[in-house]
Parts: C-alpha cells; sequence; structure tokens
C-alpha cells in the first residue's frame, strides 16, 4: 500500500525530471505523454488505493506512512509522511483523473507552442505538488504541497512570458498567495507551542486540551489557516488574483483555476475541521466570506467579455458555494460539489479553449457569435457543462449544489441567510452562464468569426476532443453518487474523516429544491430574454443603472483599493529608504568620519605658523608657568 | 672671599638673561635675535661660574665649557642659515620666514 | 590532525603559488583548483567520519603556544563547524572553479589568495583558543583586501576602504574583549571559558565585530559597495561564507559565554535585526541593480539568522544553522549567476535587462530554481530553516514571528521582480541576441550548488538531525 501512495505521489515528479533533464533530446509530443502518462499512472495507483481502502472496514481507513523524518528541531519533528484515508484519496482521484483528462488535451492545445516541453514539465510540477498537498500527513507538508502549487501556478501563468500582461499576474498570484501563505505558519506557531507536533493525528487529539474550546489561541489558529485558505482560493478578500491568471493558456485555466489548486483551500477547511470546529466564530466567517464571494463574482461575471474571465468568476463563485457548505458543517456536500465542480468547470474551459483555439486565440465574446453552427460538437460540450454549472436536474451540477443547500437550511439563521444567498447565487448563475452560451453561440456570426474561424475536419485535434467527451459524460453521471434521500455515497464515504451535517429531508428538502430549481431557470429564462437574439435591451438596462455597470466593470474596485493600500505605500517606502536612509546615512557615514577628522586636524595645524617668534614665546610661557608650578608645589 | 657677594653675579646674570629673551622675542632680524641669544647663554654661563667658584667646585666652570661650545657651534649654524636665505635675496625679517608652516 | 590539515592545506597551497616560479599564470590556477577540490573531497571524508551522535569536540588538536597566558593551538570540531566547515569548502570550490573558468588578470595570484580566505575562514570557524580565533578573524580580511581592492570593480578603492575600516573597528573592539575575558578568566581556552561571563561591556566587544561582519543592521554600511564591486566568485565567497563567521561567533562565542548580558541585550539585538530583515526586504524590492537585490537580500536572510540565533533554544539555532548552509549556497548561486549575466550583457542594471528567458532555457531553469529556492518557497530549504527560525522566536515574543510572516511576503516580491526583470518579457538594450546559454563549465560550477540545495529541501533532517547534538 505504501508503494501504491508513494509512486502515485512521485510519478509526476520522475515525470519532471526527466523531461528538464532529457531537454531537446526527446520531441515535445512526447514531453507531453511523458507528462500525461505520468499521472495517468499516479491515477491508476490512487484507484488501486481507492479499491483497497474499500475492502477494509471503515473504522480501519487510515494508513500513515514516514519513511524518513524531514525536519527536526530539538523536541520538534516532522517526518516525510503521507496519509492514505478516505479523504485523500477522494481528492487524489480528482487531482489524478481530471489532471490526466486536462494534460492530455493540453498536448494538442499546446501543438507547436515554442516551448511546449516546459509546459509540461511544469503540469507534471503541479500534479506533483497537488498531490502532496492532499496527501500529506502533517501541515507542515501539507504547507510544502500548498507552497509548490503556488509555484506551479506562478510558472504556468507567466508560461508566455513575453507578455507584460502574464508577467504581472504571475507575481500577483505568487504574492497574494504568500500572504495566505504568511497567516498559515503563524497558525502553525501556535500549534507547535500548544502542542508540540504538527502530525494530524496528534494535533486534532491534543487540540481540545491545548487549545480550548472557543478560546483565542483556537480562533487565531482558526483565522491563520482560514487566511491561507481565502487566498488560494480566491475567496473576498484575498480574490484579485484569480481573474489575472486567465493570462495563462486554457488547460492551465482548466486544470489549476478550476478543478484543482483553487479547491484546495477547501481541502484544507475540512482536513483542519477539528480545529475549525473549535473556533465557530471563524469557521461560521467561511461561510459568511464564501457568501460574500458567491454573490460578488456572480454579479462581475455579469459584465464580463472574455470568455475565459466569465468562466474564471464562476470558479469563484462555484467554491464560494463550497466555502459556505464548509462554513457550516457541511463537509460531505461541498466536497461532493468540489468533485462535480471539477468535472463541469474543467470541461467548460477545456469547450472554451476549443472555440478560441478554433478561432486563433480570441477570446472577447464580442467578438463571437454563432459558434453552434460553426462547432456543433463544441457547442453541445459547452451546454452540458453549462447546464451542469446551472444546476438543472439531471446533470451533477444540480445534485452537489442542492445538496449544500440542502444542508444549510436546518442550521438557525445564518443557514437560512446564507441559504437565500445560494438561492440568489443560482439565479446568477443561471443569467451569467447562459448569457455566455447564448452570445458566443447563438445569434449571427461576428465578422470576425468569418474571417478568422478555421476549420478541420474535426473541431479539434483528437487529443484535445475525447478529453473533452469523457468530462461531458461525467457531468451527466457523476451527480448519481448523491441522491437526496436515496443514497449519499460521498458523504458516507468521507464520514470516517470527517463528520458532516445531516441534510434537510421531507417538505424542507422538497422546497430548497423547488428553490434553487426555480431560481436557475429564472437566471437562463432572462438570459434568454436578453441575449438570445441580438438587441438593445442589455444596452438598455445598463443605460439605467450606469453606477452599478460601471462598479461591476471594474471590478468594485478591489485591484485598485489593493494597490493603494499595500503594492504602492510599500514601494514608496522602499524607494524611500534607498534615496533617503541607505544613500546619505549609511552608505556615506565613514564618509563623515573621514571629513570630520580632516577638519579636526586643519583646526590643529593653524597652531603651526611658521613663525619663530610665536613659538619662542609658547616656549618662553611654558617654561614659566612650569616654573611657578615647581616653586609653588615644591 | 675677594670681590662682591654672590648676589652680585647672580642679577647681572638675570639681567643680561632678561636683555637677551627680551631681544630674542622683539626684534625681527635673525642677526640681533642671534646675538641676543648668545647674550643668554652667556648670562647662563656666568651664573654657572659664579656657583662654581661659591661652591668650590669645578663642576660648573666645566659646564660653562660645555656651554660655549655649544652656543660657537649654534652660532655657525645660524649665521650659516642667515648667509644663506640672504643670498636669495630675502628679506631678513623673521615674521617673513614662515615657509615651515602647517 | 585533521583539522589542522584542513585549515593549513589551502594556506600551503598559496604560499606555494605565491613562491614556486611557475610556468604559466594558468598552470597555478590548475594547481589553486586541484587544491580546492581536494580539500573539498578531504572534509567529505571528515564528515563520514564524523560521530554525529557524540556531544563535544572531535578532531582536536591541541599545542602551546603562550604557557604563561595559557595560549594554545587548539582546534577542533563540533557538529554545527563541521558543517559550517563543509559551506566553506563547497563554496569556495565553487568560486575557485569560476574563477579559473572566467580567466581573471593574474590568475595564480588570485585563486591562491582565495585559497588563504579558506584557510583562514576554516581556522575561524575549528578555532578553540580565543587568541587563535582573532589571528583567523584578521586573517580573514587581508587576502579580501587584496581581492577587492586589485580585481574589483570602477568603485573598488572606497568599497574596500569602507569594508576595511568597518571590520577593523569592529575587530579591535573585540580584541580589547578577548584580552579582558582571557586575563579575567585565566585562560583563553574556549572549551574552559562557557557560561561565566558576566561583564556586559565585554560582551558588546565582541557583539561590535559580529555586528559589523554578519553585517546586523544598522551596521551594514560597507556591504552594498563590497557586494557590488567585487568579482562575482569573491562576492560569492563574502556573502555565502565569510558572513557566517560572524553569525558563528554569536551562537558559539558571545552568546555561550555571557549568557547574563546576552539575556539582557536579546530585546534590543532582536529589534536591530527584525528592523533589518524587513528593511533588507524592501531595500531588495527596490533596488536597481541585480547585485543590489542579492546584496539587500543577503542583508535581510543574514538578520533573519540573527534572529534565530538571538532566540537561543532549539528551533532557533536548529533554523538558523539550517538556514547559514542554505543561504550560503543560495548566495554563491545568485552571485555567480549574476557573474554569468554580467559577461554576457556588461552590466547589472534591471532597467537594461530582460527576455533573457528566450533561447536560454538553462541559465532560465537555474536562476528560476535558485530564486524560488531563495525566497523560501514552502517545500524548499530555505523554508524549513525560516519556519524553525520563526518558530523559535515565536516563543520568545509573537510579535517577532509576525514581523518574520511579513517578510515571506517581501521575499516572494523582491525575488519574483529580480526573475522577471532579468528573464522575462521583451530583451533590455544590454542584451545582445547572441548572448548564450550557460556554458558547460558555469552549470558544472553552479548546478553541485543547486543539486545540494534540492537534496537539502528534500531531506533537511541531513543536516538538523545532525547539529547542536547534545546541547538542546
Amino acid at each position: 500500500m505504501d508503494v501504491l501512495a508513494w509512486t502515485a505521489l512521485f510519478s509526476p515528479a520522475v515525470a519532471v525530471v526527466a523531461i528538464a533533464l532529457l531537454g531537446e533530446r526527446i520531441d515535445r509530443r512526447s514531453a507531453g505523454l511523458l507528462a500525461s502518462g505520468a499521472t495517468f499512472l499516479s491515477f491508476v495507483c490512487t484507484a488501486a488505493l481507492f479499491f483497497q481502502l474499500l475492502g477494509r472496514e471503515p473504522e480501519n481507513r487510515s494508513i500513515l506512512s514516514t519513511p524518513w523524518t524531514w525536519l527536526t528541531a530539538g523536541d520538534l519533528k516532522i517526518g516525510a509522511s503521507v496519509l492514505i484515508d478516505p479523504l485523500s484519496v477522494f481528492m487524489m482521484l480528482v487531482v489524478t483523473g481530471v489532471g490526466f483528462l486536462i494534460l492530455v488535451y493540453a498536448i494538442g492545445y499546446m501543438d507547436g507552442d515554442d516551448e511546449e516541453r516546459r509546459y509540461h514539465a511544469y503540469k507534471a510540477l503541479f500534479i506533483f505538488s497537488m498531490l502532496l498537498l492532499v496527501m500529506a500527513g502533517n501541515l507542515l507538508l501539507l504547507l510544502a504541497g500548498w507552497g509548490m502549487v503556488g509555484l506551479s501556478s506562478y510558472l504556468l501563468i507567466n508560461y508566455w512570458h513575453q507578455r507584460r500582461a502574464a508577467v504581472e499576474a504571475g507575481k500577483k498570484a505568487f504574492v497574494m498567495n504568500a500572504v495566505g501563505d504568511a497567516t498559515f505558519v503563524l497558525a502553525l506557531f501556535i500549534l507547535v507551542q500548544q502542542t508540540g507536533s504538527l502530525d494530524f493525528s496528534t494535533v486534532f487529539a491534543a487540540a481540545p486540551d491545548a487549545l480550548g474550546d472557543g478560546s483565542t489561541l483556537a480562533v487565531l489558529v482558526a483565522l491563520g489557516l482560514l487566511g491561507g485558505a481565502v487566498a488560494k482560493s480566491a475567496q473576498v478578500p484575498l480574490h484579485t488574483w484569480l481573474p489575472d491568471a486567465m493570462e495563462g493558456p486554457t488547460p492551465v485555466s482548466a486544470l489549476i483555476h478550476a478543478a484543482t489548486m483553487v479547491t484546495a483551500g477547501v481541502y484544507l477547511i475540512v482536513r483542519t475541521s477539528p480545529l475549525f470546529e473549535l473556533a465557530i466564530d471563524v469557521q461560521e466567517l467561511a461561510g459568511i466570506l464564501g457568501a460574500v464571494t458567491l454573490l460578488m463574482a456572480g454579479l462581475i461575471a455579469l459584465v464580463q467579455t472574455d470568455i475565459k474571465r466569465v468562466i474564471a468568476y464562476s470558479t469563484m463563485s462555484q467554491i464560494g458555494y463550497m466555502f459556505v457548505g464548509v462554513g457550516l458543517g457541511a463537509y460531505g456536500a461541498s466536497m461532493f460539489h468540489l468533485m462535480t465542480h471539477a468535472f463541469f468547470k474543467a470541461l467548460l474551459f477545456m469547450a472554451a479553449g476549443l472555440v478560441i483555439h478554433a478561432l486563433s486565440g480570441e477570446q472577447d465574446i464580442r467578438k463571437m457569435g454563432g459558434l453552434a453552427r460553426e462547432l456543433p460538437w463544441t457547442y453541445r460540450a459547452f451546454l452540458v457543462g453549462a447546464l451542469a454549472l446551472a444546476a438543472i436536474p439531471p446533470f451533477a451540477g444540480f445534485f452537489s449544489k442542492d445538496a449544500i443547500l440542502s444542508s444549510l437550511i436546518d442550521q438557525g439563521s445564518l443557514g437560512w441567510i446564507l441559504w437565500g444567498v445560494g438561492i440568489v447565487g443560482a439565479f446568477l448563475t443561471g443569467l451569467y452562464t447562459f448569457r455566455l452560451l447564448f452570445i458566443v453561440f447563438f445569434g449571427e456570426p461576428d465578422p470576425y468569426v468569418r474571417e478568422h474561424l478555421h476549420r478541420e475536419r474535426f473541431e479539434g485535434p483528437l487529443s484535445m476532443m475525447w478529453p473533452v467527451g469523457v468530462l461531458a459524460v461525467l457531468s451527466i453521471v457523476a451527480g448519481f453518487l448523491q441522491v437526496p434521500e436515496q443514497w449519499h455515497l460521498v458523504t458516507e464515504w468521507l464520514d470516517p474523516v470527517v463528520e458532516s451535517v445531516p441534510e434537510a429531508t421531507g417538505g424542507l428538502a422538497l422546497f430548497s429544491i423547488l428553490a434553487s430549481l426555480g431560481a436557475a431557470t429564472g437566471g437562463i429564462a432572462v438570459a434568454w430574454a436578453l441575449y438570445r437574439r441580438p438587441g438593445d435591451r442589455p444596452a438598455a438596462i445598463r443605460a439605467r443603472l450606469p453606477w452599478a455597470a460601471n462598479a461591476l466593470e471594474h471590478k468594485l474596485w478591489w485591484d485598485e483599493a489593493y494597490d493603494a493600500l499595500f503594492y504602492r505605500p510599500a514601494s514608496q517606502v522602499a524607494t524611500w529608504l534607498l534615496g533617503r536612509i541607505e544613500g546619505p546615512i549609511v552608505l556615506r557615514s565613514l564618509g563623515g568620519l573621514g571629513t570630520g577628522v580632516r577638519d579636526v586636524s586643519d583646526r590643529v595645524a593653524a597652531a603651526q605658523t611658521g613663525r619663530v617668534r610665536g613659538y619662542v614665546l609658547a616656549l618662553a610661557v611654558g617654561l614659566a608657568v612650569l616654573a611657578i608650578v615647581f616653586l609653588v608645589v615644591a | 672671599m675677594l670681590g662682591p657677594g654672590i648676589a652680585a653675579y647672580l642679577i647681572l646674570s638675570v639681567v643680561l638673561f632678561a636683555t637677551g629673551a627680551f631681544g630674542v622675542l622683539i626684534r625681527r632680524s635673525p642677526l640681533i635675535i642671534l646675538l641676543a641669544l648668545e647674550l643668554m647663554l652667556n648670562a647662563g654661563n656666568l651664573a654657572l661660574i659664579a656657583f662654581a667658584r661659591q661652591l668650590g667646585n669645578a663642576d660648573g666652570q666645566i659646564f660653562a665649557l660645555t656651554v660655549m661650545v655649544v652656543a660657537a657651534a649654534e652660532a655657525v649654524l645660524g649665521l650659516g642659515l642667515i648667509v644663506a636665505v640672504s643670498r636669495k635675496r630675502v628679506e631678513l625679517d623673521v615674521d617673513r620666514l614662515t615657509s615651515l608652516r602647517g | 590532525m585533521i583539522t589542522t590539515i584542513l585549515i593549513l592545506l589551502p594556506i600551503a597551497a598559496a604560499l606555494a603559488i605565491w613562491i614556486f616560479p611557475w610556468r604559466s599564470q594558468r598552470a597555478a590556477g590548475s594547481f589553486a583548483l586541484l587544491v580546492a577540490l581536494a580539500e573539498l573531497a578531504l572534509w567529505v571524508g571528515t564528515a563520514l567520519n564524523f560521530d554525529f551522535g557524540a556531544t563535544g569536540l572531535q578532531a582536536e588538536a591541541d599545542v602551546t603556544w603562550f604557557s604563561d597566558l595559557d595560549v594554545a593551538y587548539q582546534v577542533g570540531l563540533y557538529d554545527y563547524s563541521l558543517w559550517l566547515i563543509g559551506l566553506t569548502a563547497v563554496v569556495t570550490a565553487a568560486a575557485v572553479g569560476y574563477g579559473f573558468w572566467s580567466g581573471r588578470e593574474r590568475l595564480g595570484v588570485y585563486l591562491s589568495l582565495l585559497l588563504f580566505l579558506e584557510g583562514a575562514t576554516i581556522g575561524v570557524f575549528a578555532a578553540q583558543d580565543l587568541v587563535l580565533f582573532y589571528v583567523f578573524w584578521e586573517a580573514m580580511l587581508i587576502p579580501l583586501y587584496v581581492l577587492i581592492g586589485v580585481w574589483g570593480g570602477p568603485g573598488r578603492l572606497g568599497a574596500t576602504y569602507k569594508f576595511v575600516a568597518y571590520t577593523v573597528a569592529g575587530s579591535l573592539l573585540m580584541l580589547v574583549a578577548i584580552i579582558a575575558t582571557g586575563l579575567d578568566a585565566g585562560t583563553f581556552d574556549m572549551t574552559q571559558l562557557g557560561g561565566q561571563g558576566t561583564s556586559t561591556w565585554i560582551f558588546l566587544g565582541f557583539a561590535a565585530a559580529f555586528a559589523v561582519k554578519a553585517p546586523l543592521w544598522p551596521f551594514h554600511g560597507w556591504l552594498p559597495d563590497a557586494y557590488r564591486e567585487s568579482p562575482p566568485e569573491v562576492a560569492a565567497v563574502l556573502s555565502g561564507v565569510i558572513s557566517k563567521t560572524a553569525a558563528y561567533g554569536f551562537l558559539a562565542i558571545a552568546i555561550p559565554f555571557f549568557p547574563g548580558p546576552a539575556e539582557d541585550w536579546r530585546t534590543p539585538l532582536l529589534v536591530l535585526a527584525s528592523i533589518g530583515l524587513v528593511y533588507g526586504s524592501l531595500l531588495a524590492f527596490r533596488a536597481p541593480d541585480v547585485r543590489g537585490v542579492i546584496a539587500y537580500s543577503s542583508l535581510a536572510q543574514m538578520n533573519l539568522i540573527l534572529i534565530g540565533i538571538f532566540a537561543v533554544n532549539a528551533s532557533g539555532y536548529t533554523g538558523a544553522l539550517l538556514q547559514m548552509v542554505n543561504h550560503g549556497l543560495i548566495s554563491a548561486a545568485l552571485f555567480l549567476l549574476a557573474g554569468a549575466i554580467e559577461r554576457r550583457t556588461s552590466t547589472g542594471e534591471l532597467s537594461l535587462l530582460g527576455g533573457m528567458a528566450r533561447g536560454r532555457p538553462v541559465l532560465a531553469t537555474i536562476l528560476i530554481t535558485t530564486g524560488v529556492i531563495a525566497l523560501a518557497v514552502p517545500g524548499s530549504t530555505a523554508f524549513a530553516a525560516e519556519f524553525l527560525v520563526l518558530n523559535g522566536i515565536f516563543d520568545i515574543g509573537w510579535g517577532w514571528a509576525v514581523v518574520g510572516a511579513v517578510a515571506i511576503v517581501l521575499a516572494a516580491m523582491y525575488m519574483l521582480r529580480l526573475i522577471s526583470a532579468v528573464l522575462h518579457q521583451e530583451p533590455g538594450s544590454a542584451v545582445p541576441a547572441e548572448a548564450l546559454d550557460l556554458r558547460p563549465a558555469e552549470v558544472g560550477v553552479i548546478a553541485p550548488l543547486v543539486a545540494v540545495l534540492l537534496v537539502l529541501s528534500f531531506w533537511p533532517a541531513a543536516i538538523t538531525e545532525r547539529v547542536f547534538g547534545g546541547i538542546f
């Protein structure tokens, strides 16, 4: 079992090293095959682990493997440990499964790019890092995977590093994640100080006594972890890096910024839920932040004109749902939504990628239109993804979003408020998703499309099409893993690790389902009315609410605020220090000493007048003084 | 004891010394300064010999002889410097000869 | 015996180069390279034979020098000094290799000075007698003075003057402190002096010398110019190894010998080190040239190491030592890379650079790898060390750890800025299109440093399990 786990973890790492060392000696396609092959190997190992776990009793499904000690200092000992339990295997399946599909897709998408090998190496590095994150058996190793995931994200966002926008986006993503890392690490210090360890089992067992329920320390720990989660998952207030991250190639957006990395925050909260449950206020704060993000992102998505940015804000919004879920203890439902979201969001990104590929790189939806006729297969894939996203049954998103919503209902006033927000969010989701669908695929093709669309026999290379197909199928069937009131396979699978709150049943559940369905179809209907045919209605609405449109188009000025509050002050302070303190004071300090000494010596030298009579007088006076002194003293 | 008491010699010695010192401080010509310097030295000699006579000890006289040798040597040097300076057609004024300045 | 060989081999080789009539400078240089590699091999052998489980001094040598004052030639190895000597050997080998390949003028003399410096530095780490320690401490200055003053850049005279003046000022204070300590205790034997000192002034005398050399903020006035004007390999050694002697001084002498004053002065020292950490990071973020970024980043990292040392607990000390080794390797690699960039573009100004990643994958890979390890990305050995340091100082006061956490974000900002300014976007005006990728020789010198860092990232416990045995 250990062998399987470590093979799954290191197989992509070996691929990275191989691609790096072989360099130009292998051709580009082989680099892609190496990376995706390694990921497939990880997937196979993970599947084997899954079945092995199935064969065990639920209480017996937690295996820790620590082949070597990673770090020690005095009494602190941190092993290089890997934890195989239902939660980690669940995440591993999503990461390696969806990851494999996207890596294969990328072989076709990136074909012909100048430095393709570098791309595949980075992708494999990412898979390794993400696996390390979800497989880690202690918090420090989780943070190690966490950081390397951020690193891979940086490398992939500014993959096309000749473009200034990409370079800036990469730096921004990394630095914002670093802020999350900083808060994360502070939480770890408290844990080390109070429990003496960072192993999950030790910390969770010791925490109730060491930290105390609701104590300041517990709150600080939870806040630190939440800070990291918020940064990684692009929730308010550390969300501004995600839209910019769309500068990376589309498969990157699909894999990292939809399916896996951004869900790491959700995974963290679920994994460390024993710590969050000691600070319920912070846990609920996570839910509130999720709700705020959900709404804000949904609104901003309504005015975006870049096909990928719409999907990015949608991701932000959906992760908001997951945060809302974990905020109120619906761990199983949130992980279920994480999984289905991985499927349909990756599907949407990849379908969008097919569109972008067909239009030779154009991403502005105002230059699209009528593509349903030109790219029918892509259109159908996109439609499946859109229906899943909008949570229309029987597509997967319906079941998972509903699972979260119905878990919120019976949980007091906060639960109801968040449920309400979720319903509004469902309306917005339907609206922006189908706005996108209609603008891109319906109506008359834009002149741009007529010029630039190039169709081969298939709508894209085969390597791009069949992963999309697989994901489309998954987006349809995966929902049936949890059917309300019939079975809850995901929640039950995760039960040994985290106990989730029960979903509502009976009348309440039905009410919730009908409300969310109503909201979603309402959103689709409005989109139909406004965007089905090109018309003036959207412009008219914008004219009636100019301030709203302006605010949304500026993404509520978060970027400007951060620039003014953090980046520019830091830059100005640094420049000021460099100019005013470092230059004059520190660097020229010895110069001052030198001139000072010279001044003094100049003054002393003034006594040497060169006049004999002066010297003689001095002699005489001195002699007289001495004589008097001697006479007096003696 | 023959002649005036030692006090007379000492007074004369002091007067001569003071005159010499005054001359060194006031006069501007190096030649005159040298002269005054000689006066000071001889004043010292006088005092030495007077005390030697009074104490009946020859040490003072020998010291005075040594001083005379030193005075002679110094006079040679001083006059040599003055001749060298005057050869350069520089004014023999001690207040003007200040090149060795700090 | 082995310790004495480790100290004297490079010094003897330097003397040999000066005295013998060599066929050519290149022949002398080859000899120097050979000796540097032999020294490294010698260290590996010593390390393999070292007993990490035992506490106390190993590989000792003790020969009386002045018996009336109890001064002796006494050297030996502790587990932590073994790692620092290893760092010295590795970085010097890389520096000599790079210097040999880049062909400085009067190569033989140049490399022999690097070797002499190596011997003196190892002497500092191995010395167990205070007077001997001082001798080696001052001996480090001589080759550096010549190396920077003769082979340095256009501003080398000012840089050398400042460097020497600062260092000597500190060392003279330390000399007074050493004399006072030795006369007071009746012996200069470091193994017998631990834990008794109570005089604040003597502690400050030692601290002055170490604070200048580390450098602790605000005694760093010599640093930017010295790092900018030195040849790349000298900067690598200066930043990578010599600065660690100061940290070692705090760790092995100032704090253990004067526990009381150290405790009293802990807060002011922590304040200075914390300021240095943030100040260095901010200045690195806005420094206009490659060397400036590396120099100020070095200032920040050294102050981080000092924070760990001032924590005086297991986590802080272990983290500090691990970071000493890490930063030595990182700094050396970065300065050698800076040298490679300067060779190709004749400048280090960031505004004139850019776009070097295109067509130069090896340079890009190595620079990015070194850069992300330098900014302590979680998962790297630098992160492990930084975690231990901040964890240690958290026990002293949570505020210091918060400052450290802020520095984590700043490090990301300045390092990524450096990477992007050199590698990304359009080629800068100083970057000629025909500038080559890293040559095999350059890779052969820099890649091993990075490889060691990567190994340590997988297994930081290789060092942390083998330090301070018996002390903590």
